[in-house]
């Protein structure tokens, strides 16, 4: 178990290191002239220029200038730049362009709001999904069923974004149905504001995400009340409840584990929509934000992020998987 | 416990026309038969009913524009816009008119059905390209992946889950702004730069599902008699895999196909939406973006886009769903 945990986090570090490469490459040799993006509104004079590139590092060697920017990751640097000089500590992930602000700072204050708006969808969409997939299983052929079935595969084909744009303009702009969207932070203005800004996101995610739990855990509930012991729990005169909740459920929930980590990494670096619907101040509207204003720095570091995240969620998922469903053997 | 001819039921052969009987025994492949069941699926005949049409749409996009008497990105700010940059005919506030039937965009004072006619062609032709180029790598792959035993298998695996793991729309979020700084000052060329970039993008992060079923499907039907048979006889490896195994692999590509032409329609509007895709050429979602802020007071312009992007994922969705049922031997009729 140990040894599997140690191997995955150093595959899922080569996996981070390679998406930095891709990265820095992306930045390095894709536009004329990273200094440019520096320049505001590209007014500047070529001896600037010059002086800009020498500051950032850019006249260096490409491979000079990666080892650089990954020893930020390990330990702090020490930026110049533009006359200005800025204490990048560790973790650092460079010097905002247009802020001048360490990147890592910048973002780390954005990631309480992100969080919430996953975690709060995951809850949503776990609940909805879990509740509606298990109650069609157990009435499998009534209407009831054929109801969730077809409702849920017609939900599934409207893309999320639309869904969340039509029901914020017509439930919060026009009539006002819901409170103003946007991150409360819950210490500061309270609880009930937080959890105001954040109900409408957490209902659409939920909707729109819930479909394909409903599907999955329909199907494997379905299988698994058709399974042998399924029947002699009921032979031995288990109540209904119990045999759902403590026999059944615990054999359909490992196939809905599984997609769920790989959902939860995605909605994590995946919120842009969501922010970018509901105005929300996380971490995707804050790389949405930079590309406006093309700073390359904020951009990085939140691909990275999103990357770290994925990876991460995908070795625990592999793990809880194996604690869920016994005959998993981790080697 | 052997049936002994007795205790079987005679067939009554006497009974059916000769026709009809052979009729019933007539063998039929499994694309027939998938075929078959689609034509008797209602929704399925609906939606691909929509779908022709919005392709025919998207190939005539030039055509129809011109039957309406209205052109694209042909909008003239100074006239066609009032002091509020709201356009000067048309709705919101001078009512319909034939001139431009959904109205002008307000700002531009571009014609909001031209627009949105060849933003059906954007959204379909980047699919519709995106869908071919990724299949053919998926498949080629997937081949390649599962026919060779080995490190070079394992080399493969590697790269298929490396890429599962990279966030697809935070590499579109890094890839737009570096196209736009690097074609910044050739506004024609970055308008195809754009295209090309986020269709590369769509294809990049599209091939990989398809590429590990179908190295599943070949390390299953690399064992079996046919293929050790053409094997003996001789036939060369390329043949093996294009002949023997490829044709058996029909179902799995036909529903990989139809469930990605929609993924790609929701990404392309969805990036274009965020500001990360399109901006040089007519796209839904990039119209969507610009008229979230005029919901209010000029909802039309917000509705074409939004109606043209939902029904068209909602057609192929569904169809491919149905698609996907109508190849699955186990769902029952």
């Amino acid at each position: 178990m140990f040894g599997y945990i140690v191997r995955r986090l150093i595959a899922g570090l080569l996996v981070i290191i390679a998406v930095s490469m891709v990265v820095f490459a992306i930045f390095f040799y894709g536009p004329n002239d990273p200094a440019l993006a520096y320049c505001p509104e590209s007014r500047c004079t070529p001896q600037r220029l010059d002086n800009l590139r020498h500051n950032l590092g850019l006249d260096q060697p490409a491979p000079k200038q990666y080892a650089e920017y990954m020893s930020g990751y390990v330990h702090g640097r020490h930026i110049a730049s533009g006359g200005i000089s800025i204490d990048c500590d560790w973790p650092c992930m460079g010097v905002s362009f247009k802020y001048r602000v360490n990147v890592f700072d910048y973002l780390w204050k954005r990631v309480p709001a992100t969080f919430s708006v996953a975690i709060g969808g995951a809850i949503c969409f776990l609940t909805i999904g879990l509740f509606s997939g298990i109650f069609a299983a157990r009435r499998r052929g009534t209407t009831a069923d054929k109801a969730i079935v077809s409702t849920s595969l017609f939900i599934n084909a409207i893309p999320y974004y639309l869904l969340a744009l039509l029901a914020y303009l017509y439930l919060v702009q026009s009539l006002s149905i819901f409170p103003q969207t946007g991150y409360f932070n819950p210490l500061d203005e309270g609880p009930m504001k937080f959890i105001g800004g954040m109900l409408l996101p957490w209902v659409m995610i939920g909707i729109s995400y819930s479909t394909q739990y409903a599907r999955f855990s329909r199907g494997a509930m379905v299988d698994a009340l058709n399974e042998d012991y399924v029947r002699t729990a009921r032979a031995k005169g288990l109540a209904e409840r119990i045999i759902v909740r403590r026999h059944a459920l615990r054999a359909a929930i490992v196939p809905v584990v599984t997609i769920f980590g790989l959902d939860f990494a995605y909605l994590l670096a995946g919120t842009i929509f969501t922010e970018k619907i509901f105005g929300i101040q996380g971490l995707g509207l804050a790389g949405l934000d930079a590309v406006t204003r093309t700073d390359l720095p904020i951009i990085s570091a939140t691909v990275m992020m999103g990357a770290a995240a994925i990876v991460l969620a995908n070795i625990v998922v592999d793990i809880l998987y194996s604690v869920i469903d016994p005959r998993v053997r981790l080697t | 416990m052997a049936l002994t001819p007795l205790e079987m039921a005679a067939p009554d052969v006497t009974q059916l026309p000769d026709q009809e009987k052979e009729a019933e025994i007539a063998g039929r492949s499994p694309l027939q038969i998938a075929l078959a069941r689609l034509r008797s699926d209602k929704i399925a005949m609906v939606c691909s009913a929509i779908v022709l049409i919005f392709v025919l749409i998207a190939i005539f996009a030039p055509l129809i524009a011109k039957l309406f008497g209205v052109e694209v990105r042909a909008g003239d700010p100074s006239s066609d816009t009032d002091i509020f940059n709201f356009p000067v005919i048309g709705p919101p506030d001078h009512g319909f008119t034939w001139k431009a039937p959904l109205g002008l965009a307000p700002n531009t004072g571009d014609d909001n059905l031209a627009e949105w006619l060849y933003g059906a062609r954007t959204s379909l032709g980047i699919a519709t390209v995106s869908t071919a180029v990724s299949t053919l790598i998926g498949i080629t792959i997937g081949l390649v992946a599962g026919f060779s035993r080995g490190w070079l298998d394992r080399v493969i695996s590697f790269i298929i889950d490396t890429f599962l793991a990279l966030p697809l729309l935070l590499i579109a979020l890094a890839l737009a702004p570096i196209i736009t700084l690097r074609f910044a000052d050739q506004p024609t060329t970055l308008k195809y730069a754009q295209v090309i970039a986020l269709t590369s993008v769509l294809i990049f992060f599209g091939w990989m599902q398809l590429a590990r079923l179908i190295r599943g499907e070949v390390l299953s039907l690399r064992e079996r008699e046919f293929v050790q048979a053409a094997r003996v006889m001789g036939v060369p490896t390329r043949l093996i895999l294009f002949k023997e195994l490829l044709p058996n692999m029909m179902a799995p590509i036909i529903v990989s196909i139809s469930l990605g032409l929609p993924f790609f329609v929701t990404a392309e509007a969805g990036f274009s939406y965020l500001g990360i895709g399109i901006v040089g050429v007519p796209s839904w979602g990039q119209t969507v973006n610009k008229a979230v802020e005029y919901f209010d007071t000029y909802p039309l312009y917000l509705y074409a886009p939004v109606v043209g992007i939902f029904l068209l994922v909602v057609a192929l969705n569904l169809l491919g769903d149905a698609i996907r049922d109508a190849f699955d031997p186990k769902t029952r009729r």
